[in-house]
């Protein structure tokens, strides 16, 4: 869809929103230092404890995505009882990290045991049924990254049970979950997608953030 | 052998005795065969081993195969020393050592071995091996599980089931089995016996290697049912079927013999019909009665209740589904309701201004759908309040009524040459068109098909079910001035019947078309006919003449069946019920 271009210069845009955006990025993804430079250049105001809680959140956020889920659990119990005690979903997710751990460090035994006691009991409810038969069965392989569930071996897993426990803590401390740069790009997608559903094929193509920067 | 002319005999007595040695020597096994034979017939060797050996005058039995499936059954039977002995004399083993001893070894639970041996068979399909594998190491996994040896079963499904490759839907399955909450309970249900686990090898391996179990069996009764299925004129409810002769009904198991005369009403009878449970027939008369008959025990009928109350010709009768209840139509008059078992009149329906000319019972026997000559149909409760009515162009004066069972659509004439389909919840209207005039019609107890009258003396058969189109036609009968009615009958419904107004009753094979019989007794048009629908023997016809036939096998025709006389008279007999 072109606009006229002049509809762009028409429309003024507050600096100090622009600020705000690029604060919520950085301190969402526990990017202390620049947090730090950001405001010193800006002159920002933020609140003080947005920092605080920084440092425990990043720790957290990196034993998770190493695989360490163990110490991720102890953490965020930690900073607060209740985060994993209200999600399920998501203590289940950070077990079966563990568990994976252990399938690929080939500890049969333990992985056996530590299913048997932890994970098995979330099987009563039957939305996590597949989920637990996917992890158990890794166990059958001798060699995990080979068999059909290899994807649960793998980072992208690991960064998307990461970012579900860093949006929970986040949502703890009554701080937004999705960054507003995110929110943004989200926005304007879904606008695209509804006008061109109204238009038909004469509507706009989908929003597409790197042509959108090009032009 | 030169000079042969001289000796010709001699060398067809030759000829013989080596046909007679091909089916005793068989290779290396036999050791003992030839032992008390006289020397002419002394075994030369095999003239060459690619000859095909068979056995049966059309040579397409191989008598390797023969004598094994033999053996297979002797051992289901549980004649293991025939079988055995079969196996010996024969010098044909039913399955070959390698085979006997992996069945040994999983009878025994002898995994391992089992499996090795599995491979040194000499299957040529490497994915049966697999599969075959993977089914006996699952039977050791589940056996280790039972016996809580769970880090055994673990090991034998990461080492030894997973490798396979083959049905990982499967492993994902068993490593769950693994973890699951209550080990005890859920193994017992899964795991399965070790003779189940052989048969369960046996569906997979190749027939040439181990026999399918009751191969022979199943080969007989093939032949069986394919004799039942030629039988053209199969209409015999209890007939066992024997293996010492060919299945072959011929005519006789069609009535066409006059077992009974109904005499009874005092005008022409223009409808009969049995009860859904066989055990009654209706009939309606020109006389303005309707009279129920009991089939007693012996197959005779007898009046059971006379209904009179009409004060016009009672032109069709319908039976409750129950048949405890019966209606009556008065033509262009009203519509009587008659409990059977006394005979009394519970209900008369009727609708000021129009007349009743058509009735039938509602699937489940509430309410009640009349034709009225106004064209229109009116459905009823049975204490008479009205409870639905389609106007318009339903119906005809002279139509007649139908419902199917599970209550959907009402089939009637609407037109001349139009057969309606109604369905009362969709409102939907589908049509049967013909060329010519439709006089009656009748719908299959399946509902499938329906059996339609014409005017010019064919009758149809319209297979219903979606886009109605005309299956089948029938020719023979006379029709020139009367409705005349046709109904289906036999085993299965496999006959058409029909009335004609040559005083004949005619009976059609459904299938082929081909008209089986032309039954001459009455003296008058007939009208309508009903079969028996609890006895496939027994056919009913009602004339203009008077009366009702009651129509049976003709047993004179029946070789092996006794004949029970009745001291003068009429002789009958029941057919076997």
């Amino acid at each position: 869809m072109d606009l006229d271009p002049r509809q762009y210069e028409n429309l003024a845009i507050n600096d100090n929103d622009i600020h705000k955006i690029v604060m919520s990025y950085l301190i969402h993804n526990c990017y202390k230092e620049s947090v730090e430079s950001f405001i010193a250049c800006t002159g920002t105001k933020q609140r003080v404890d947005y920092l605080e809680d920084m440092d425990k959140r990043k720790r957290i956020f990196h034993f998770a995505l190493e695989g360490n889920a163990l110490k991720a659990i102890e953490l965020t119990e930690q900073l607060a009882q209740d985060i994993l005690e209200n999600n399920k979903d998501l203590q289940f997710d950070l077990l079966s990290l563990h568990f994976v751990e252990l399938v690929c460090s080939r500890k049969c035994t333990e992985a056996l045991e530590f299913a048997q006691t932890k994970l098995s009991p979330f099987g009563k409810e039957h939305k996590y049924m597949e989920k637990l038969e996917d992890f158990m069965a890794l166990l059958a392989y001798k060699e995990p990254e080979k068999s059909p569930m290899f994807h649960l071996l793998s980072l992208e897993y690991r960064q998307q049970v990461a970012d579900s426990l860093n949006r929970a803590i986040l949502a703890h401390l009554n701080l937004p979950s999705y960054t507003a740069m995110e929110k943004l790009i989200q926005q304007a997608t879904i606008v695209r997608q509804c006008l061109s559903q109204e238009a038909g094929k004469d509507g706009p193509p989908p929003f597409s953030l790197k042509d959108f920067l090009k032009s | 052998m030169g000079g042969v002319e001289d000796e010709e005999p001699a060398l067809k007595r030759m000829k013989l005795s080596s046909k007679g040695l091909v089916g005793l020597s068989n290779g290396s096994s036999s050791k003992e065969s030839i032992v008390g034979l006289s020397s002419d017939l002394m075994a030369r060797p095999l003239p060459s081993k690619g000859d095909e050996q068979v056995v049966g005058s059309k040579g397409v039995i191989k008598r390797e195969e023969f004598v094994r499936i033999i053996a297979k059954a002797l051992y289901s039977l549980g004649y293991r020393k025939s079988g055995a002995h079969l196996e010996e004399e024969s010098g044909i083993p039913l399955h070959s050592p390698g085979v006997n001893l992996f069945m040994q070894q999983i009878l025994d639970g002898n995994w391992d071995d089992s499996v090795a041996t599995l491979h040194r068979i000499g299957l040529a399909d490497e994915s049966v091996v697999r599969s075959a594998s993977f089914l006996i190491l699952e039977q050791k996994f589940f056996e280790f599980l039972n016996g809580e040896k769970v880090m055994e079963a673990l090991k034998t499904l990461r080492m030894e089931i997973a490798p396979l490759c083959i049905n990982s839907s499967r492993i994902r399955e068993l490593s769950s089995f693994i973890v699951s909450s209550n080990p005890q309970l859920d193994n017992a249900v899964r795991l399965r016996s070790r003779s189940k686990l052989l048969e369960e090898l046996q569906k997979l391996l190749p027939p040439t290697v181990m026999i399918p179990e009751k191969r022979l069996e199943h080969l007989v009764e093939q032949a069986l049912i394919l004799q039942r299925e030629a039988c053209p004129f199969h209409n015999s409810l209890d007939k066992e079927m024997s293996l010492y002769l060919d299945h072959h009904c011929g005519k006789d198991q069609i009535p066409s013999r006059t077992l009974q005369i109904l005499e009874a009403h005092d005008d022409e009878v223009w409808f009969v019909q049995f009860s859904h449970n066989g055990k009654y027939l209706a009939s309606a008369s020109n006389d303005q009665t309707a009279i129920i008959w009991e089939v007693g025990t012996n197959g005779r009928l007898s009046v059971k209740h006379r209904l009179s109350g009409h004060q016009k010709p009672v032109s069709s009768v319908s039976w409750s589904p129950n048949d405890q209840e019966l209606l009556t139509c008065g033509v262009e008059e009203s519509i009587r309701r008659w409990d059977v078992s006394t005979g009394k009149c519970l209900q008369i329906y009727e609708k000021p201004g129009a007349g009743l000319v058509s009735c039938t019972w509602f699937p489940c026997g509430k309410y009640i759908l009349c034709g009225l000559n106004d064209k229109s149909i009116c459905m009823w409760d049975l204490d008479g309040k009205e409870v639905d009515s389609w106007k318009g162009q339903k119906t005809l004066k002279i139509s007649d009524l139908e419902i199917t069972d599970c209550g959907e659509e009402i089939l009637s004439i609407c037109k001349a040459n139009t057969v309606m389909l109604f369905n009362r919840e969709t409102k939907d209207e589908r049509f049967i068109e013909e060329c010519q005039t439709i006089t009656s019609f009748s719908l299959s107890k399946d509902n499938k098909f329906l059996l339609v009258n014409l005017l010019d003396q064919e009758i149809h058969l319209w297979n219903i079910e979606s886009n109605p189109k005309i299956v089948g036609k029938y020719k023979g009968h006379k029709r020139a001035r009367f409705i005349i009615r046709s109904c289906f009958g036999g085993l299965k419904q496999a006959f058409i019947a029909s009335g004609s107004e040559d005083s004949q009753v005619y009976i059609w094979h459904r299938s082929s078309e081909e008209l089986i019989e032309a039954l001459p007794g009455h003296s008058g048009a007939v009208n309508c006919v009903s079969w028996n629908p609890a006895n496939p023997h027994m056919l009913a016809s009602a004339s203009d003449d008077r009366t009702i036939r009651i129509w049976g096998l003709n047993c004179l025709h029946k070789k092996y069946q006794n004949v029970h006389s009745n001291g003068g008279g009429i002789h009958y007999c029941n057919g076997g019920t």
